[in-house]
């Protein structure tokens, strides 16, 4: 991404997921509604999405969207309605909010260390250069020699699984 | 990377283990149509899958070739284990029809669930990779979690299935980092191509030698958990006890036939090269499990004996049959002798499905409503009250002793065999000893059923029609089996375990 060049629209693209990723951070930590929190979570990781795919790592945008959003938002969500009586704090800090305090701020002054500091020092050399797109994971997953019999038995699996569940958690009638 | 073309594949030879996945998943659907006065429509669909599937798997039998480029395998060996998991199916479904109904919990998606781990048994004995083998494994275990707790009014059901839940899901993890490291080592999953890996590490004698050696012994972990070898057979008293009893008879069955389908597919086909010095003799592996079957006999054997519940003794029981089967993987661990043991090993689980099966009918005939009528006690003038059902329990109880012209002698003869001509003559004897010594709790039994009187025998309450063909089925075989081995020692014929893939 060149910034040199204007406002690209890779540049605009940044810059909302950006407001999105930061302004939903700030939003679960200043909302007083666990379910709110949970929403605006869900909002956050979405813009980490997005920056996936500026990175063109496409497949861990949707792993992003899949996982974080779809199953670790949802499983928020749930965890938080089931404990409702949680769902609405009264009081903003209590007595240790020092102590949090100090665990976040050491940890954001390491991550921002982690992160500036590359940037002055010798450019390392990426780890692998080999591109490995969607497409060669999907043909990866569907073709003979690779993992088309662990995929198709895994579906299967996935089915019985969720059939038993059911048949477990239903009522009897 | 190309997209090979359908014809490549080779799916006739899997088509066996793809038709039953494929209509189980329809019969989920066929379900909902049928009425719940109308669920033994359900059974008689998946008997009648089961009896295609079996036909099918006997015209591709003996085939040895791979199918879906080399990560299906279809040899004699899987063809005699898909056999055998199909016998184990179908009585079960006959053992379950009335049951389910008497029990009150008769529901159309307990046959699916039998059907998908039929399913995944058979992926299992055919699995030619690490990543198949742990994903059939899953798709054996799942249902059965499931089928173990379905009778949710009980207390003891819900233990059962949770038990068996949590510890399966430890086992599971096991198994996957075992294959990890055997990755990690060897750089493949397939499992021709690992033994090609292993032979160079060892030559070499590289340090990749301990990734292997603990890779292996993780393995051996989990899927001595899925057969309940000592020492990781702690659930399966409690789970036995618990499930719903056709359940527990095939567990006891299906998944012991799967777990050493595929502990001595890795074995003999992966790592039979294991050895930590190069010219070693015997595998790195063989004395592991050798002392594994030789304790699993000891202790199944002698806490059977302590038992007053017909399923926990049966439970215990089971325990000590997988040290015997056990007793054959250690055995195929010698060079040159892993086709004796292989045979060994399919007669032994044949016979052993059909005795047990058997045993577990007779069980089901004896159990009210209410869980009660599972104790030894109750069998207690059954010989004078009901014959016929006494003669067959005791021939189940000889041929689980393995006293000759019974189908378990067969198979122990085969296994004991195998493992003297494997050199391990102390885990012979062991395994001759620990069968004398069975016959005591297997005969009191019989002790009970003619020796003993009581005024009021138990009242059979769950011989009905279905029950009942079980029963004469599995009372056939096992005369016929042990009368005639030469059926079975037939159709096995050269049966062994190919490396067709790679050869």
């Amino acid at each position: 991404m060149n910034f040199g060049e204007g406002l690209t629209p890779e540049a605009i693209a940044f810059g909302l997921f950006t407001i999105l990723t930061i302004g939903g951070a700030f939003g679960v930590v200043t909302t007083r509604n666990l379910v709110r929190g949970a929403i605006w979570l869900i909002v956050s990781l979405f813009g980490i999405a997005g920056f996936f795919v500026l990175l063109s790592a496409p497949f861990l945008a949707s792993v992003q969207v899949l996982v974080y959003i779809g199953a670790i938002g949802i499983l928020f969500s749930f965890a938080v309605m089931l404990t409702r009586g949680m769902t609405n704090l009264k009081e903003r800090f209590n007595s240790q909010w020092w102590l949090a305090g100090l665990a976040a701020l050491t940890a954001f002054l390491l991550l921002m260390m982690g992160v500036v500091i590359p940037v002055f020092g010798n450019t390392i050399a990426p780890v692998s250069d080999q591109v490995t797109s969607t497409v060669d994971l999907g043909v990866a997953l569907v073709s003979g020699n690779q993992y088309v019999l662990p995929f198709e038995v895994a579906s299967l699996l996935l089915t019985a699984a969720m059939i038993g569940a059911i048949v477990i958690a239903r009522e009897d009638d | 990377m190309t997209i090979p073309a359908l014809g490549d594949l080779n799916l006739y030879v899997a088509l066996p283990a793809i038709f039953l996945a494929l209509f189980t998943t329809f019969l989920l659907i066929i379900d909902l149509f049928i009425a719940q006065e109308h669920k033994n429509n359900t059974a008689y669909l998946a008997l009648g899958a089961l009896a295609v599937a079996f036909v099918w798997n006997l015209l591709t039998f003996n085939n040895n070739t791979t199918a879906f480029l080399g990560m299906f395998v279809a040899d004699s060996f899987s063809g005699f284990l898909n056999m055998i998991v199909l016998i184990g199916a179908m009585l079960t479904i006959l053992l379950s029809m009335d049951y389910l109904r008497r029990m009150g919990i008769e529901q159309g998606e307990y046959y699916s669930m039998v059907l998908f781990s039929t399913a995944g048994m058979m992926f299992m004995g055919s699995a030619n990779n690490l990543i198949v083998i742990f994903i059939a494994l899953e798709l054996l275990s799942i249902p059965l979690y499931v089928m173990a707790a379905i009778r949710h009014q009980d207390v003891k059901s819900e233990e059962s299935g949770i038990k068996y839940f949590i510890l399966g899901a430890f086992a599971s993890a096991f198994f996957v980092y075992g294959a990890a490291l055997i990755y990690g080592a060897t750089g493949t999953t397939n499992l021709p191509a690992i033994f090609t890996a292993v032979g160079e590490i060892v030559n070499t004698g590289s340090d990749s030698i301990f990734y292997l050696v603990a890779g292996s012994a993780l393995i051996i972990v989990a899927l001595g958990f899925k057969v309940a070898v000592v020492p990781f057979h702690m659930w399966t008293p409690d789970v036995y006890e618990g499930a719903p009893t056709p359940l527990t008879a095939f567990m006891s069955v299906g998944g012991k036939a799967g777990g050493f389908a595929a502990l001595l597919r890795v074995m003999v086909v992966a790592l039979p090269a294991l050895t930590v010095q190069s010219g070693d003799a015997a595998t790195v592996w063989q004395l592991t499990l050798a002392v594994i079957a030789a304790l699993t006999m000891i202790l199944g054997n002698v806490v059977a004996i302590s038992q007053t519940n017909i399923k926990r003794m049966l439970a215990y029981s089971s325990i000590a049959h997988a040290g015997y089967i056990l007793m054959a993987v250690a055995a195929a661990g010698t060079a040159g002798v892993s086709d004796a043991a292989t045979r060994g090993m399919l007669v032994y689980l044949l016979s052993y499905t059909f005795t047990n099966l058997g045993a577990f009918a007779i069980v089901i005939t004896l159990e009210k409503e209410d869980g009660t009528g599972t104790a030894i006690e109750d069998f207690v003038g059954l010989g004078r009250s009901r014959p016929m059902l006494a003669m067959m329990m005791a021939f189940f109880m000889f041929s689980l002793t393995g006293v000759p012209a019974t189908a378990g002698f067969i198979g122990k003869f085969l296994v004991f065999g195998a493992s003297i001509e494997a050199g391990l003559v102390w885990l012979a004897v062991i395994g001759v000893l620990t069968s004398v010594f069975s016959a005591y709790y297997y005969v009191r039994i019989i002790v009970n059923m003619y020796l003993r009187d009581t005024d009021k025998p138990s009242e059979i309450v769950g011989e009905t029609q279905f029950v009942k063909y079980a029963t004469y089925i599995s009372f056939t075989a096992v005369l016929v089996l042990g009368l005639f081995p030469a059926l079975a020692l037939n159709l096995l014929g050269g049966a062994q375990i190919t490396l067709a893939s790679l050869f």
